[in-house]
């Protein structure tokens, strides 16, 4: 479980109800919860991947809720590498909010963060934001842009498995955001290990 | 805002100070309704980081009188912000100017109390034992600095710093290292040492006045008057906390100490505490000497229990007022004070002089991502004598100036201390008051501030268990057939 070479951290971002939770598990975990309500104590979700015969772990961290209220803290989007604004195509004050995310990341998130757009819930018959108005704002805004369902799971793959391949390039030409590797990791395990062993550095 | 806040609490956290967090996430934590609420704009309070714009922007926010909660009491005063540098400079110039530096504001994580962390200490342990370590990154102070004859001189911390540091004799790394021995063994007697101080103690043991000093100011970090019992106390601390991470006992949290607070909010948010800043908090609803709730715009919130940081609170429940204050300064500076090959993460620890109070003087380069390349901020804590300006200018024209490291901008300030303050005198009895920042380097004290309040509002709970890792938890409503009956626990799910 733990032979993966890459480590790549995703965060999503946007209104509350969009589907961001659901397309976190509909990936992580195969399945669209039903009903309403986060699950407690969730922080990211995990899931290995395959890209060009490597193992690449997601990291995938969703907002615990501090969107609702306008409130996430700066720190949710320290060393991300990759950033997935999700607005619900089919409530068009999710997508007007755009512009203020888009504050938001670029005043908290590095300037270097793979940022890509999406449109959530088009399995929907009431659609109020057309395809190629979500298309436009991404490219206007230099994201990737793309459409999915995470009830239908349509393109939700696709959505994480684009990420860690761009990623993936990005790493193998150096250009991905680079977070200071001698940083201290001061979580448990590595702790006892390092208990009785002087100048331990982690990561 | 489309979404109007539930109205229905266990408890109530006004503020999002590092005590105020810190209840807010064990509150969660053991699955209380919290809603923990700001009138700011951005977390932390009085312990905040801000940008380069944002601080600038702080300064000129005088005393607002607001029609709110709230009171000036613990306001930051004497703000001032001072450029050194001219607003412009020629495009061809490789020179700094105010527009070259605004331009990159962002890169700026200036902490309005900035903090260390003992490697070793309470904090250090809590953020393990939670499990909210992993909020957050850190880097390890990278050498430990005092003023000693008139020039900047390194502290031997550890074993080899001792044989390592040129400036110590033979026979003085001999008295330095039987003293670190004997304090470690604990089989040292100190019962004539009672009422005298440290000073004398390490006098007595025939330390050279230099070895005095690197003990006395800077590993014990005491003054004359320290009684000895103290200063051991303070110089086990810090040899405790030797050799676990990094080569000296202290850490510092990555983009600045504002982080902490986010951190602790985080987590509470993750066990469903529900965050709400920015909001226009009008008042409480009291009931005789219980609270009931407040008044956030129109919507009145119930919760038994109410948690707040002093500075929030209504003037009336404050009966003493702050009687000293923290002295800061923050400069932006085109060098170290002291330049060597690698990127350092100073701690200068500032003796007495003159009169004035001991210092901290914490410099920090690109690498704790609190500033842009090439730069450095420089921070100064010190017990207020008669105001920041005059307090730091001995220090500030011994490190900086020409042939040394130039101040580009620098910002005064004061912040009233409420930690000697008795604030439960006027209080409601279901309503806390946390105090701000204090003067210590670390966090320890408010972890046991915090840790006693929550106690005290929840006895018999248990304080910021930890915290599972997400590869532990299973959601309820999958079928499976491990047998992690301990963890299921772990994942509630929320009613909404
Ligand atoms: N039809 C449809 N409904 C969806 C889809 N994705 C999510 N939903 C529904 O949208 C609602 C909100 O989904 P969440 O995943 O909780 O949304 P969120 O963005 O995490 O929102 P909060 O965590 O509440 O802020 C739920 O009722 C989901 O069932 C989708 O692709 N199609
Ligand atoms: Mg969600």
């Amino acid at each position: 479980m733990d032979d993966y070479k890459f480590l790549f951290k995703v965060v999503l971002v946007g209104n509350a109800g969009v589907g961001k939770t659901c397309l976190v598990r509909r990936f992580t975990q195969g399945l669209f919860p039903p009903g309403q309500g986060a699950t407690i104590g969730v922080d990211f979700m995990i899931k290995t991947v395959d890209v060009d015969n490597e193992k690449v772990k997601l990291q995938i961290w969703d907002t615990a809720g501090q969107e609702r209220f306008r409130s996430i803290t700066q720190s949710y989007y320290r060393s991300a590498h990759a950033l997935i604004l999700v607005y619900d195509i089919s409530c068009q004050p999710t997508f007007d909010c755009l512009p203020d995310w888009l504050r938001e990341i670029e005043e908290y998130a590095s300037s270097k963060v793979l940022r890509v757009l999406v449109g959530n819930k088009i399995d929907r018959e009431d659609r109020e934001i057309p395809t190629h108005v979500g298309e436009e704002f991404a490219e206007r805004h230099n994201m990737y842009f793309l459409e999915t369902s995470a009830k239908e799971a349509e393109n939700v793959e696709r959505l994480f498995m684009q990420i860690a391949e761009d990623l993936m390039k990005q790493a193998r030409s150096r250009d991905l955001p680079r977070y200071d590797a001698s940083t201290t990791n001061i979580n448990g395990r590595t702790s006892t290990v390092s208990d009785s062993n002087c100048c331990s550095r982690f990561q | 805002m489309d979404y109007e806040l539930p109205t229905e609490f266990d408890i109530i956290i006004i503020g999002t100070g590092v005590i105020e967090s810190i209840i807010s996430a064990a509150a969660s934590r053991i699955g209380k309704r919290v809603l923990h609420i700001d009138s700011n704009n951005y977390y932390g309070g009085l312990w905040a980081s801000f940008n380069l714009d944002a601080i600038q922007k702080l300064a000129t926010v005088e005393e607002t009188l607001n029609e709110g909660l709230g009171n000036t009491f613990f306001n930051v005063k004497n703000f001032e912000i001072e450029w050194h540098i001219p607003s412009e400079t020629p495009p061809e110039s490789t020179e700094w100017s105010r527009q070259s530096l605004l331009k990159e504001s962002r890169r700026f994580n200036l902490d309005l109390a900035p903090k260390l962390q003992f490697a070793r200490g309470d904090f250090v342990e809590l953020l393990i034992s939670s499990n909210i370590a992993r909020y957050s990154e850190y880097r390890s102070v990278s050498r430990v600095l005092t003023w000693l004859n008139g020039q900047l001189e390194t502290v031997p911390c550890s074993r080899s710093d001792v044989f390592a540091n040129n400036k110590v004799t033979v026979i003085e790394k001999r008295m330095l290292m039987k003293l670190f021995l004997a304090l470690d063994s604990g089989e040292e007697d100190y019962h004539n040492y009672e009422n005298k101080t440290f000073r004398a103690f390490l006098t007595d043991k025939k330390l050279t006045p230099n070895l005095i000093h690197y003990v006395l100011y800077a590993i014990a970090m005491c003054t004359d008057d320290t009684p000895c019992l103290q200063g051991i106390k303070n110089t086990k601390r810090f040899l405790d906390s030797l050799g676990r991470f990094g080569k000296t006992p202290f850490l510092f949290s990555m983009y600045g100490s504002g982080e902490i607070t986010q951190a602790f909010c985080r987590l509470s948010a993750v066990f469903g505490g529900i965050y709400a800043l920015n909001q226009p908090l009008k008042g409480l609803i009291l009931n005789g000497d219980n609270f009931e709730g407040i008044t956030c715009g129109t919507q009145e919130i119930k919760a038994g229990v109410l948690v707040m940081g002093a500075e929030k609170a209504p003037p009336h429940f404050i009966k003493q007022h702050p009687k000293s204050s923290i002295a800061r300064a923050i400069l932006i500076t085109d060098k170290s004070i002291m330049e060597s090959e690698k990127e350092h993460l100073t701690l200068l620890l500032y003796p007495p002089e003159g009169g004035k109070n001991s210092c901290v003087v914490l410099e920090l380069g690109c690498l704790t991502g609190t500033c842009p390349k090439d730069l450095f901020v420089v921070h100064l804590i010190s017990r207020q004598v008669e105001g920041p300006q005059n307090d730091f200018k001995h220090i500030i024209g011994n490190l900086f100036g020409p042939e040394k490291a130039n101040i580009l901008w620098s910002c005064y300030f004061s912040i009233p201390d409420s930690n000697d303050l008795d604030l439960t005198v006027e209080t409601p009895k279901n309503v806390t008051l946390c105090p701000g920042p204090d003067l210590d380097l670390d966090y320890d004290d408010a972890v046991r501030k915090a840790k006693a309040m929550f106690t005290d509002i929840f006895p018999d709970c248990e304080f910021l268990p930890r915290a599972p890792d997400p590869e532990e938890i299973i959601i309820e409503g999958e079928t499976s057939d491990q047998d992690n009956v301990e963890l299921k626990a772990e994942s509630a799910k929320t009613e909404e």
